[in-house]
């Protein structure tokens, strides 16, 4: 193996940690204020199909992107009042929102199977940076959603959530609904808010699927990639930087499989493919095991309201 | 919750008694209601609705393999929604039962191939190897949540995929048929569960989760052990002053359910699919966990469910024959999912329409 093509695996592990990246804060948000979106996966698809379905009625990529960012955030906010305002159990509505997703994404897109995507994203070269010999084309020359996904989106999420009196508000409502709402905090329009907008993040997860990554339509086209966003929550302990971080992880040994598979060393795919699944899980155990046996690290600990119902009149 | 038209209010009031078989009739509704949402969306693309469900209903309940076909398709939904439903009374969610289905079918697999014994014993090793594959794949995410605190929802869920890819990896790799040429499948195993008919694909297994839903009802009815997991799951801090230990319960619940789902993998092997492969499971891990928890881990309501749900899949047959892809049942299922989850709601709550001076505001708190 060269240095070139560890830099390509770490450009490749850079835009896979992208769909990761996007719908995980969606989740963020959404578990941030008290709602369990198990949708992910559905989501994911939607927006991914939808975005196909623009940029083959002519669309740029920028509109497309769009497009699969509201069709998700309409699905997103359809679960919401079910949840939110009907009160239907998030577990079962959210795996609702898996199926329908699925399904209809799967529907939809069977009609764009092996036919690829016309307009997709341009890469955007940072001047200068990308001329670092090896590190520049890996780091800097990506297309713009990447830069937004690494660096925007952390930062907002952040800044939104722990530097302003309406981010307070927000994690008040996940953390002590009753609490919020006797501060006059409207609970139901910042839990339909942010879960709305949790989703559209993870619609554009799936169109930047479509828009660059494999901007070809395949049947399942998340490929559990929605499961991971949800169990990297859990690792970051609810922190969209961390949550960056761990996707932009979850890309390198995705990209690491390709690599190793690459070099035929004889290791099975099959063993390759369950690997990042497993280290997720130690990620999520480990810290658990570690607090438990007096090590004082961050707190761990859920939204204090997460998948709970709010009912003003059952406080 | 209450919103004011002129001078009255409609107020959204929770029942303090739900009576369960208003709850399962309005479920229904809400299913029907999206049954005919479903049914105009069709309608709409210009499908022919009534003759579409005439062939529905013909090729799953019109004939004899239709039929059969259904229940062995609602055999290994209905042992994993069993599996689903006993940690859920302590508001436990398994959503590992898709893997640990895989593994209790991987193990009953080895167990099926490599062992030379009578079909009757043979049938017997590999159900406990299947019980006790399930319930190793449980073990880490039940120590988690009992000792550690680790929600279980994420952990059981993430090891689905390692699951499938090893049963991917030995149906493809160490156990592949090498003589039969079947390409991405094992040998098929040494003893199958018999068949109810001649020449029928029903097998007998398919009795096994009406027997253990009778048995869980009475055990959770009248045995000291199901009380305290009920117990728990009512409140489980009064539990643990009861003197419950709380963590011996976890641990039991989830290893059982993990047994029960992987005797669910080892009833599909050895009654329905014959070999191991990677594709083993039609999803039936998901579709039990979705019907265990809508019946609200109530084993009579299950069964029910669990017969429906069947019937949904199998319908994707006809489905297909009008150039609707497989994947739209998916959807339907969605769809239904959530008219009956909407339908759950409606039926804890009333609408109450009043003069609003009758409700000061002390008193919205309704009665103690």
């Amino acid at each position: 193996m060269s240095i070139e093509d560890l830099f390509a695996a770490i450009r490749t592990a850079i835009d896979a940690g992208v769909v990761i990246a996007f719908a995980g804060s969606g989740e963020l948000l959404a578990e941030r204020v008290g709602v369990l979106n198990l949708g992910q996966e559905g989501l994911i698809g939607i927006g991914a199909v939808t975005a196909v379905l623009a940029a083959d009625a002519g669309a740029g990529p920028w509109v497309a992107f769009v497009v699969g960012m509201a069709a998700a955030g309409l699905m997103g906010f359809l679960f919401a009042v079910s949840v939110v305002v009907i009160r239907t159990n998030q577990v079962l509505t959210g795996l609702a929102v898996v199926l329908t997703g699925v399904g209809l994404s799967n529907q939809i897109g069977n009609g764009f199977q092996g036919s690829p995507v016309m307009h997709t994203f341009e890469t955007l070269r940072i001047p200068f940076l990308a001329d670092i010999p090896q590190l520049g084309p890996a780091l800097f020359n990506h297309s713009p959603p990447v830069y937004l996904c690494y660096i925007a989106l952390p930062v907002v999420v952040w800044f939104l959530l722990f530097r302003t009196r309406h981010g307070m508000n927000l994690r008040a409502v996940g953390q002590d609904p009753a609490a919020a709402d006797a501060a006059g905090i409207n609970v139901t329009g910042i839990r339909l808010a942010y879960t709305t907008i949790g989703s559209a993040l993870s619609g554009a997860g799936g169109a930047f699927l479509m828009l660059d990554l494999t901007p070809v339509w395949s049947v399942n086209v998340a490929r559990s990639r929605g499961w991971v966003a949800l169990a990297l929550v859990i690792f970051a302990a609810w922190r969209p930087a961390l949550l960056v971080v761990g996707a932009f992880l979850f890309g390198a040994l995705d990209s690491l499989n390709f690599l190793i598979q690459r070099l035929n060393l004889g290791i099975p795919s099959s063993l390759l493919k369950m690997m990042p699944y497993i280290v997720t899980l130690a990620l999520i155990i480990v810290p658990a095991v570690l607090t438990r046996f007096g090590f004082k690290g961050r707190s761990t600990v859920a939204p204090g309201a997460l998948a709970q119902p709010y009912f003003r009149e059952e406080r | 919750m209450s919103v004011a038209v002129g001078s009255r209010s409609i107020r959204l009031e929770r029942r303090l008694h739900v009576d369960p078989r208003r709850s399962a009739l309005i479920r229904v509704i809400g299913l029907l209601a999206s049954l005919v949402v479903v049914a105009l969306l069709l309608a709409i693309t210009g499908r022919d609705v009534p003759v579409l469900a005439g062939e529905i209903l013909d090729t799953t309940l019109g004939t004899s393999f239709g039929l059969q076909s259904t229940a062995v398709l609602a055999t290994p939904i209905l042992l994993d929604a069993i599996a689903v439903a006993i940690p859920l009374r302590m508001r436990l969610w398994n959503i590992g039962v898709e893997g640990q289905f895989y593994v209790g079918a991987l193990a009953a697999a080895g167990v099926g191939i490599y062992v030379d014994a009578p079909g009757p014993i043979l049938l017997v090793l590999m159900a406990l190897a299947g019980a006790l594959g399930g319930a190793l794949w449980i073990l880490v995410p039940a120590l988690a949540r009992a000792f550690w605190n680790v929600n279980e929802i994420i952990t059981t869920l993430l090891l689905n995929f390692v699951a499938i890819q090893w049963v991917t990896w030995f149906s493809i790799g160490p156990w592949r048929d090498k003589e039969a040429e079947v390409v991405s499948a094992t040998p098929e195993v040494g003893a199958r569960l018999p068949v109810l008919i001649e020449n029928g694909i029903l097998h007998i297994g398919f009795f096994l989760p009406l027997i253990l839903a009778a048995a869980f009802f009475v055990v959770f009815r009248s045995w000291r052990w199901g009380y305290e997991v009920d117990m728990i799951g009512g409140n489980p801090r009064a539990a643990e002053f009861a003197g419950v230990d709380v963590r011996r319960r976890i641990m039991s619940v989830m290893l059982l359910s993990g047994a029960l789902a992987g005797i669910s993998g080892m009833v599909h092997l050895s009654g329905a699919s014959g070999r191991l492969q990677g594709t083993i499971s039609n999803q039936y891990g998901l579709s039990g966990f979705i019907v265990a928890a809508l019946a609200g881990a109530s084993f009579v309501a299950l069964i029910a469910g669990g017969l429906f749900i069947a019937l949904l899949l199998a319908s994707g047959v006809a489905l297909q024959g009008v150039g609707l892809s497989v994947y739209i049942v998916l959807a339907v299922y969605g769809l239904a999912l959530i008219g009956i989850g909407v339908g759950e709601m409606a039926s804890r709550y009333r609408l109450t329409i009043g003069d609003r001076r009758e409700h000061p505001v002390g008193s919205e708190r309704g009665p103690p």
